[in-house]
């Protein structure tokens, strides 16, 4: 049986979704924070959220890099 | 009888592009990210460019599953001509009734009934099929599911804020994560084409193979890669709304946070089981995410009946498959006039579900309703949230109105 290849599997499900959501979340909350009117930085926190979007869109291509054999081979 | 089977190979690929363009874009469909008719031609899009990436997993499509080579049997056309008839009449009937059942299992289901038939239970591998399909069968739904369910629970989680002194709802702004739906879908999408269209690039290189008009061992030629890929897109393109509907709606309500959380899990799934060898369906996966987001969210209801309904369907996809493949195989066996009835048999099948399917028709117009419902119920939402802020300023106002009123004499009192 292939117990290793489906743990393997399911961990590496785990991390990378658990990855883009967190980033994800992460950016949509800053930009909440960031429409607040009495917010003091609004600038601050919405290049945050933007760092945020732009790390998830990382992890996405490093999936697409792994997946598409012409790169990663 | 070689271009007969091929022309029925190109039209599964077919019927797994349209079975399958819920996984990618029900979800969207339903937060209203993306426009149906947009969503599909998306899919479509990405299915071929996915098909072109990668020929990885054609290259060992039904290896283990029926005992081939030297030591085992010798996979005819006739064979994969009966398995292909089986697996697209399953197809067909999910379709009609709005399953997301997994095409790749018919297909499995029809070649292993076949094989049965036309050569002997010896045919099959057992621990193959235990390896490659029963197995994947019951964790590619939990494995998805339980991430769903853990990255919904986060994305909640992490947008939720209250006012720390009032406990009042600030905005979140989750509708945000309707964007990222468009990128997700598209992930999802693209993961199918590379993986699906090769079950058929496989299937077909199989086929020369046998035929002896292509060395073993070789991977699949160029056309068979375009031929395969296109009638993948064009079958996205068609839709299947009535599976759309089923994923997007039926199984529960979804909200654009979860939506994003489902298509997440989804895609890396699948990703990280055809890149790590442990092949899982793609509408497994899918349906799988979708409950599990369905329960992340709280007071979202996930509707069991249809839940076990697509659950009945999933058991009886390989089994179907593989009587309507088997009794194929014994009409094929009869010689030419068997192929000739079977042929017939099974194009006037898929025409009289065609036109039943008629009858009560589901396209991009009448998919999921929930798209303006969502659109009208979250203006009701701004509207009374807008009333209830009216209403509570006045109250406030009209309390520090009663409080300068009450200071007021206090002080002439002084």
């Amino acid at each position: 049986m292939k117990w290793l290849e489906l743990l393997t599997v399911a961990g590496a499900t785990l991390a990378a979704a658990v990855t883009v959501v967190v980033l994800y979340s992460l950016g949509v909350r800053l930009t909440a924070i960031a429409g607040d009117a009495q917010q003091a930085s609004p600038g601050l926190k919405r290049s945050l959220a933007y760092i945020c979007f732009g790390l998830c869109s990382l992890a996405v291509l490093f999936g697409l890099y792994l997946i598409i054999p012409y790169f990663s081979s | 009888m070689v271009a007969l089977v091929i022309a029925l190979a190109l039209f599964f690929d077919f019927t797994n592009g349209f079975h399958d363009t819920a996984n990618a874009m029900a979800t969207p469909i339903a937060t209203g990210a993306i426009k149906p008719k947009t969503a599909v031609t998306l899919a479509a899009i990405l299915n071929l460019v996915g098909a072109f990436l990668s020929t990885e997993v054609a290259k060992t499509v039904s290896g283990g599953i029926i005992r081939e080579g030297s030591d085992g049997v010798q996979i005819t056309p006739d064979i994969i001509f009966a398995g292909l008839m089986g697996a697209i009449l399953w197809n067909m009937i999910t379709w009609l009734k709005g399953l997301p059942s997994s095409s790749s299992h018919a297909l499995f289901g029809g070649l292993i009934g076949a094989a049965i038939a036309g050569i002997g239970f010896n045919s099959i591998n057992l621990e193959g099929l235990m390896q490659k399909v029963i197995l994947p069968a019951i964790f590619a739904p939990l494995i998805a599911g339980i991430v769903a369910y853990v990255c919904t629970r986060l994305a909640y989680a992490l947008t939720s804020r209250h006012d720390p002194e009032t406990g009042s709802k600030l905005t979140q702004k989750r509708g945000g994560f309707r964007t990222g739906q468009i990128f997700t879908s598209s992930l999802v999408a693209l993961a199918h084409g590379t993986n699906d269209a090769q079950k058929t690039m496989g299937i077909i290189t199989l086929v020369l193979i046998a035929a002896g008009t292509q060395q073993p061992g070789s991977g699949p030629q160029f056309w068979v890669i375009a031929a395969c890929a296109f009638a993948i897109a064009i079958g996205t393109y068609a839709g299947g709304w009535r599976i759309i509907r089923t994923m997007g709606a039926g199984l529960t309500e979804v909200k654009p946070a979860q939506g994003f959380a489902a298509e997440t899990s989804t895609a890396s799934a699948i990703l990280a089981s055809s890149h790590l060898g442990f092949a899982l369906s793609t509408t497994q996966v899918a349906s799988g995410s979708v409950i599990g987001s369905g329960m992340g969210r709280k007071g979202t209801s996930v509707r069991w009946s249809m839940v076990g309904k697509i659950a009945l369907g999933w058991l009886f996809t390989l089994p179907a498959a593989g009587i309507v493949g088997a009794l194929t195989a014994l009409l094929v066996k009869t010689g030419v006039i068997g192929v000739l009835i079977a042929a017939v048999a099974g194009t006037a099948a898929v025409l009289f579900m065609f036109f039943y399917s008629r009858k009560s028709a589901v396209g991009h117009h009448n998919a999921i309703e929930v798209e303006e419902a969502g659109q009208a119920v979250r203006f009701a939402k701004k509207k009374a949230m807008a009333r209830a802020r009216a209403h509570a300023k006045a109250k406030a106002d009209a309390k520090a109105k009663n409080d300068a009123d009450a200071n007021t004499p206090k002080e002439t009192q002084r």
